[in-house]
């Protein structure tokens, strides 16, 4: 169980390589300590909040029935740039499941290689190409997501806002539903609703 | 009282009453007790239907931390005054947000109970969980904490309704019982006066009225005709004994006139016997040989006994007709007077009389006088082959007789118990003639003033051993 778990997430294959010779039992004990050494360094505060909120969107949002080829395939959720959750979100989104939809994580560099995402996280590593990413964006059905302040004024879906040590929503809802996406009422709510051009 | 001694009527209607108000009393008990069972279930429902709107709403604001609107979300509540408690838990199962605003920890649970409602401790309290995608894990929990106070509102009215609705059938229940029961009890109870007027005034004449063709219709009209039967045969009886009556009397009235102008009739040839003896006896009784002299005073003893004989029958049968002339009568004085008079029968003999102090009674003298006369002769002539000869008039109270017992007892030859029975019959004599004179009628004569005087007469004796005659002589 731990060890397929491991070869699920995808950023400690590492781990496995380097034991791969070693017998299985040797293995498997030492499947639990690199599971240990992800939850030594966890992302700060924020960020597991944040990773909390990306996998609670699965759940809030609708996508359009085009977005998944079946009722098994995953819903991906993407992150783009830097990675500031780590492997919490792996363990977080690991055995989790929308309805009989499991979930999967994946990692992007580039723009181009997005295919077949969900719910994209747009790490700030990327804030100064909002205006080249998020027009390829378009068109394809992903719940774009970042913490970056201009985010939703070049068109992102959702903003988290910091205020007073709480972590708020900004949701832009004409980008979503432009894109086929329904964010449920009840996130809205506790949202503040923004247009494209404004935070 | 006892129920069995309470009066029909009341009975009818403790019955009437009491049944239904049994009935009623647990119609309402079983209707309350349905109510109770199927209000809490209802509560129950309710309050799982409620929790689901409210976690349904929730989800939103636990998932992404917003306690504000949780709270928003809850206070939604206060439309439900019988929710008095209610939290949201987070997805590990820390208190999140809680209705209302100000309620102390104490009156939450720390973490969440298992889901689903039930009552504890007086009140309804339970979990739901918080999911937005069927299949997905909880996001958080609500709990919910109700009061009986629904309930118990609802019990109250039913209680009061209950309590209304008893008192009104009852009130019902009363009037028509009172109704009703007169339909048994008014046949009954005029059966019953009837009844009680029959005995006591030996009324066969009077009649049950009759209410129905029922079984207490029936039961009237064989009351009646019972009466009816009686009547008749009262009737019947009466009739029958009035004829006897009259043909005794008529019967006895034969008898005794035919009696006293027999006696008469035989006293005029028993006269002219005597006459006629005495003659021969006194004048001629030179002329006679002593043979036909003794043939002679043998025929003037016998005459003079037959003579004695008619006299007897005559003072007998004389008694029946006199009407009793009662008059307080001193009975000490009249016994000393007779034994007195007796004293020439006994006059050569060693006799002790003793009287004791008698009462007065009210009674014929002369009829009295005649009793004392013959048991005192009798006393004297049986006892006198005794030496002395004791005779003694004395006076007992008994238990069973209300008037005083007289008696005259003698030492003399007494009789054999066992002829007890005839002793009072007339012409029955126990002893032979030639050994005790007497004609049989005394003691028959006795009896018939002791019994016309209405009381009693019986003798005690033995063979040698004496006799004792008892009788009483009541008032009236």
């Amino acid at each position: 169980m731990a060890f397929l778990t491991a070869i699920a997430c995808g950023g400690k294959w590492w781990v496995v390589g380097r034991w791969w010779t070693v017998g299985l039992f040797v293995l498997c004990a030492l499947r639990a300590t690199a599971a240990d050494s992800a939850a030594v360094a966890p992302p700060s505060a924020e960020y597991q909040v944040k990773a909390v909120f990306l996998f609670n969107f699965a759940q809030f949002a609708e996508w359009p029935a085009r977005a998944f080829a079946d009722a098994r395939v995953p819903l991906v959720i993407g992150i783009l740039g830097d990675d500031p959750f780590g492997a919490y979100l792996d363990e977080l989104v690991k055995n989790e499941k929308i309805g009989e939809r499991p979930l999967a994580v994946r990692r992007y560099r580039e723009v181009k290689d997005i295919v077949g995402c969900h719910i994209l996280f747009v790490s700030r590593s990327e804030a100064a190409r909002f205006d080249r990413i998020i027009p390829v964006l378009k068109g394809q059905s992903i719940l774009t997501i970042s913490d970056a302040d201009a985010f939703t004024r070049h068109g992102g879906m959702v903003r988290f806002v910091t205020d007073s040590g709480k972590i708020r929503l900004r949701i832009n809802v004409e980008a979503a539903k432009a894109c086929g996406l329904t964010i449920s009422s009840k996130i809205i709510r506790p949202a503040t609703i923004v247009t494209a051009g404004k935070d | 009282m006892r129920f069995q001694n309470t009066p029909i009527r009341r009975k009818l209607m403790t019955m009437i009453l009491g049944t239904s108000g049994v009935v009623l009393f647990l119609t309402c008990a079983a209707f309350i007790g349905y109510e109770f069972l199927t209000y809490r279930r209802t509560a129950i429902r309710e309050l799982s239907t409620l929790g689901e709107i409210i976690a349904t709403q929730s989800t939103g604001a636990v998932a992404f931390d917003n306690p504000h609107d949780a709270t928003e979300i809850l206070s939604a509540l206060k439309a439900e005054r019988h929710i008095v408690a209610a939290c949201l838990y987070d997805k590990q199962g820390r208190l999140f947000s809680r209705y209302p605003a100000d309620l102390p920890d104490g009156d939450l649970p720390l973490a969440p109970m298992p889901d689903g409602y039930r009552f504890i401790d007086g009140r309804l309290v339970g979990c739901t969980p918080l999911v937005q995608v069927k299949g997905s894990d909880r996001l958080g929990t609500l709990y919910l904490g109700s009061d009986m106070e629904a309930m118990y509102d609802r019990l109250r009215l039913y209680g009061g309704i209950a309590v209304l609705v008893i008192a009104l059938s009852s009130t019902v229940a009363y009037a028509l019982s009172r109704f009703f029961q007169r339909q048994i009890s008014l046949p009954i109870l005029a059966l019953a006066d009837t009844a009680k007027a029959v005995s006591d005034r030996r009324d066969y004449s009077v009649r049950a009225t009759k209410h129905g063709t029922d079984e207490l219709g029936l039961l009237t009209e064989a009351f009646n005709h019972m009466l009816a039967q009686i009547q008749e045969q009262n009737a019947v009886l009466e009739k029958r004994v009035r004829e006897r009556t009259a043909e005794l009397e008529a019967a006895n009235d034969e008898l005794e006139a035919f009696g006293s102008s027999a006696a008469h009739d035989l006293r005029t040839p028993l006269r002219a016997i005597k006459g006629f003896t005495d003659v021969l006896l006194d004048h001629r009784v030179g002329d006679l040989p002593p043979e036909a002299k003794r043939y002679v005073a043998l025929i003037r003893d016998g005459s003079a006994q037959m003579s004695q004989l008619i006299e007897d029958l005559l003072s007998f049968s004389r008694l029946g007709r006199r009407e009793l002339a009662r008059q307080t009568l001193n009975v000490e004085r009249l016994a000393r007077e007779v034994l007195k008079e007796l004293e020439g029968e006994y006059r050569g003999h060693r006799v002790q009389t003793r009287v004791a102090q008698l009462p007065d009674v009210d009674a014929d003298p002369a009829l009295v006088r005649v009793v004392f006369v013959n048991l005192l002769s009798n006393a004297l002539k049986y006892s006198r082959t005794r030496d002395p000869a004791v005779v003694e008039v004395g006076v007992v109270q008994k238990s069973d007789e209300p008037s005083p017992v007289f008696f005259v007892r003698d030492n003399g030859v007494g009789f054999d118990m066992s002829n007890a029975d005839k002793l009072f019959g007339v012409f029955q004599r126990l002893h032979l003639a030639h050994e005790f004179e007497g004609t049989g009628v005394g003691l028959a004569t006795v009896r018939r003033i002791v019994e016309r005087h209405g009381g009693r007469i019986w003798a005690e004796a033995a063979q040698d051993a004496g006799a004792t005659f008892f009788f009483t002589l009541p008032k009236d």
